[in-house]
């Protein structure tokens, strides 16, 4: 039981970091990313081979995810960050589908199908981290970091700004917000979160393969982002541990598998429709009539 | 009215959409100390000037001077660092946002805004966010709306709405406003709050472009006057002259 | 020689699914600005309707699939009536729209994979599936009559846009909301015409491909997103431009084959956008997207 728990509160933390990330392009930019999920991938492989093939440790590793998914994400933002939102939406599509696509048929690089086995637990000081407890610290701690960067970022003027962006980004230009900087600039930090992310998920479960990293998981951690709720920071957490409580919902109820996850998909999208229609700032939002 | 040298300068500045000219060759100077205003019927073409000179579209040709600089061609943004800041006539508050907020992005923070800085430079920030609140709780001051300063800006009565539009671009320092409709929308009383205010601007230094669609208001706001028909330039003057013009008026009202 | 043509017909083929496709999306996008992804589950479920209809009323294929066709068109006016309409009302921002619609995607083509199951299922085709060959290409019946559907629903949508007086009014909503409603338009009307027609236009080829290869819960997603890369390729608000913008994707990815190794299909489309979008982001034809009128 204690070893279920704590994988929980492992994943939690994780997915915490994922929604936190994602949550300040969505929530605080108004700009939305189909491609969290494969920049998520993107840390774990950078991660994973920086480890299995130059023989970085964990730390090296996140380092090395961060940067390689702040430099994907520049690659696809700044083209289409010029132009208007809906283009990023289309060239977010596209990046996971491509990143997808590389994960799955660069096998020299990434062992297409069969995955990454054997990825190194972190060491600190000469001590293995392979408790789960102790990997649930770890977690936690790069969970509170996270949140300590995106609080830092969104209580100060760049914070402003980007609301400002989100409410009305022609008034933001007219008084002389460089918008588009603006906005691919909090696309790279989102992007070295979630793949730092990433990082703590290939170490942690020491085995990564391609179908982790789909499409449908970026619509599962939009899902967490908007039903937490974009305009509170704890939104994106309280949104991790109700969703990922969802799956062994199903368990419990003892749905056959070949059901069950087409049956939460289910539940995701209809928890977005309703969402969006009853209560678009999820749980813990501002209601719009009331303060 | 002193001949001072112009601060905008409008030369031959051309636009048309598809086969329809929509500004076409206008030539007019703005100058400091003295309230511009660009009036004539519906579809003359003000709003396209106001986005022509403030980037927020191209022209076909002609020029456009800020204190002798070319700025046709910049964005928005950089329009507005050199120095020329815009109202909307639909308002475009950041209605999410507490009206002190709304003035705060006017204020300048940009080592707030640069996230290196952000993290980097802790105590700069720090004094600098204090700098600005201070400044925007002035400028608050200044407009009547202290007691509105937490208050989300949708939540606010129109007539503030409008005094919160020019109270943010005001912040910003700009010397060059050009305000969109500044009357358009308000009865009498309010009327009263709002004319007042934009002839305090020019008392700070600010010289004012704005668009007036009322030929009786006019000569309360403006000391000169453009008026524009078709996308061009037909007459320009001090506000006497224009309204007491039966051709001008015609056209204005519609034959 | 021979591989290059065959190629270039495959090419031809698909392309005209990928044309029905971005017509349908390209006219809902330019005229209502909702960013419909749902569009996926129309394409989907106008499929299942031509099977269902098939299978267990037992209609031959003609009526089924003009039924079907009516289906789908009814499907996205519900769509935008039940959730796009309630949430504009709502005030709510494009970002929440397109939530929502994903949403619906989700739902829509998962929720078919539990009532149908995920395996293709195959539709009785008759003579359509008799082999042709024109030359050194080998193609069926049914991929002619792709080809000819296509070029049809292009003409018929450029007829109604040109010459009715509801292709008239959308038009109109298209190029300016607000002139649109100053002259008297009903927009929830225009919309839900949009829908409607755009939805029947992209039905066919849901309908098609799944003659071809069987009917499936989740390629709605794949074919709305290539219908958009063509539009704004093609150029939003423009019609021929998405006609264009289709074509071209649907030849690069086939020709494409010929060097590049098939897995990497789908990232030839995306590069295609990205080196489009930096050169030319207006796309062939199109006005530049305005968040709003200023």
């Amino acid at each position: 039981m204690t070893a279920y728990l704590t994988h929980f509160l492992v994943m939690v933390a994780i997915y915490a970091i994922l929604a936190l990330s994602l949550n300040l392009l969505i929530g605080y930019s108004g700009i939305f990313s189909l491609a969290h999920a494969a920049i998520y991938g993107i840390g774990a492989y950078a991660s994973a081979l920086a480890a299995l093939k130059l023989g970085l440790g964990f730390w090296g590793g996140m380092v090395v995810a961060a940067s390689v998914g702040a430099f994907a994400s520049a690659l696809v933002a700044i083209p289409s960050l010029r132009v208007a939102g809906d283009y990023y939406v289309v060239a977010s599509f596209g990046l996971q589908v491509v990143v997808l696509a590389v994960f799955m048929n660069w096998t020299d690089l990434t062992n297409g199908l069969a995955g990454l086995p054997g990825i190194p637990r972190p060491r600190l000081f000469g001590w293995v981290i392979d408790q789960p407890f102790e990997y649930v610290f770890l977690a936690a701690a790069f969970a509170l970091l996270t949140w300590a960067i995106c609080w830092r970022l969104t209580n100060s003027a760049f914070g402003r700004v980007l609301q400002a962006i989100r409410d009305d980004e022609i008034a933001a230009v007219a008084m002389g917000k460089n918008v588009v900087l603006v906005k691919i600039v909090i696309a790279c930090i989102s992007s070295a979160l979630g793949a730092m992310a990433g990082s703590l998920y290939a170490h942690y479960i020491t085995y990564i393969n391609p179908s982790s990293f789909s499409l449908h998981e970026s619509i599962f951690i939009a899902t967490l982002v908007i039903l937490g709720g974009s305009e509170r920071l704890a939104g994106p957490i309280v949104g991790a541990f109700v969703l990922l409580a969802v799956p062994e919902l199903l368990k419990f109820l003892a749905i056959p598998d070949a059901i069950a996850a087409p049956m939460r998909q289910i539940i995701y999208g209809a928890l977005l429709i309703v969402f969006m229609l009853v209560r678009p700032e999820g749980i813990l939002g501002r209601a719009r009539d009331g303060r | 009215m002193a001949a001072e040298a112009a601060v905008l300068r409008v030369q031959d500045l051309s636009r048309s959409f598809g086969g329809i000219q929509a500004v076409d060759e206008c030539t007019f100077d703005v100058r400091p100390g003295v309230i511009t205003g660009l009036i004539g019927p519906n579809g003359a073409g003000k709003t396209t000037v106001f986005n022509l000179i403030t980037g927020f579209l191209g022209a076909n040709h002609g020029s456009i001077r800020l204190q002798g600089t070319e700025i046709l061609g910049l964005s928005p943004h950089q329009v507005e660092r050199l120095g020329v800041v815009r109202t909307f006539q639909h308002l475009r508050l950041w209605n999410k946002m507490s009206v002190l907020e709304n003035v705060l992005l006017g204020c300048a923070t940009p080592a707030g805004e640069n996230v290196f800085g952000l993290f980097l430079r802790a105590g700069t920030v720090r004094a600098e966010e204090q700098r600005a609140r201070d400044r925007a709780m002035e400028v608050l001051s200044l407009f009547g709306l202290t007691d509105r300063a937490h208050e989300l800006a949708e939540d606010l009565a129109y007539a503030e709405q409008k005094l919160l539009s020019m109270a943010r671009i005001f912040a910003t320092d700009a010397p060059v406003l050009l305000l969109d409709e500044p009357t358009s929308g308000l009865d009498s009383e309010s009327l009263g709050r709002i004319i007042p205010m934009v002839r305090r601007l020019v008392d700070h230094g600010k010289t004012i472009l704005l668009i007036e669609h009322n030929m009786e208001l006019i000569s309360e706001l403006a000391d000169q006057v453009v008026f524009l028909h078709q996308g061009r330039v037909l007459a320009a003057g001090p506000p006497a002259e224009i309204t007491s013009d039966p051709a001008l008026t015609e056209i204005y009202f519609g034959v | 020689m021979d591989l290059f043509l065959q190629l270039a017909a495959t090419g031809f083929v698909v392309g005209s699914l990928y044309v029905l496709c971005a017509l349908g999306w390209g006219l809902i996008y330019g005229t209502t600005l909702h960013f419909h992804v749902a569009h996926g589950a129309v394409f989907t479920l106008a499929a299942y309707y031509a099977y269902a209809a098939q299978k267990f009323l037992g209609l031959p294929l003609a009526i089924a699939v003009l039924g079907a066709i009516v289906a789908a068109a009814l499907s996205g006016m519900l769509i935008d009536l039940l959730i796009y309409q309630p949430l504009e009302r709502r005030g709510a921002i494009r970002t929440t729209l397109f939530i929502a619609s994903l949403g619906l995607l989700t739902l829509i083509e998962n929720l078919l994979a539990i009532i149908f199951a995920p395996d293709p299922l195959r539709m009785d085709v008759g003579r359509l599936a008799e082999a042709v060959q024109l030359g050194p290409v080998f193609l069926t019946r049914l991929h002619l009559l792709s080809v000819a559907t296509a070029l049809l629903g292009f003409l018929a949508l450029m007829a109604f846009l040109k010459y009715s007086l509801w292709g008239q009014a959308i038009r109109a909503v298209s190029s300016s909301p607000e002139m649109a409603r100053t002259v008297g338009i009903d927009l929830r009307r225009v919309h839900l015409l949009t829908y409607a027609v755009g939805s029947a236009i992209s039905a066919p080829a849901g309908i098609l491909l799944a003659m071809d290869v069987g009917v499936e819960p989740y390629r709605g997603t794949t074919f709305v997103l290539l219908a958009s890369v063509a539009v704004i390729m093609g150029g939003i608000g423009s019609i021929p431009g998405a006609l264009l913008g289709a074509l071209f994707l649907a030849l690069l990815e086939n020709l494409g084959v010929w060097k590049i190794p098939s897995e990497w299909q789908s990232s030839i489309s995306f590069g295609a956008f990205l080196i489009f979008i930096v050169v030319r982001p207006r796309g062939l034809f199109g006005r530049k997207i305005q968040s709003a009128e200023i």
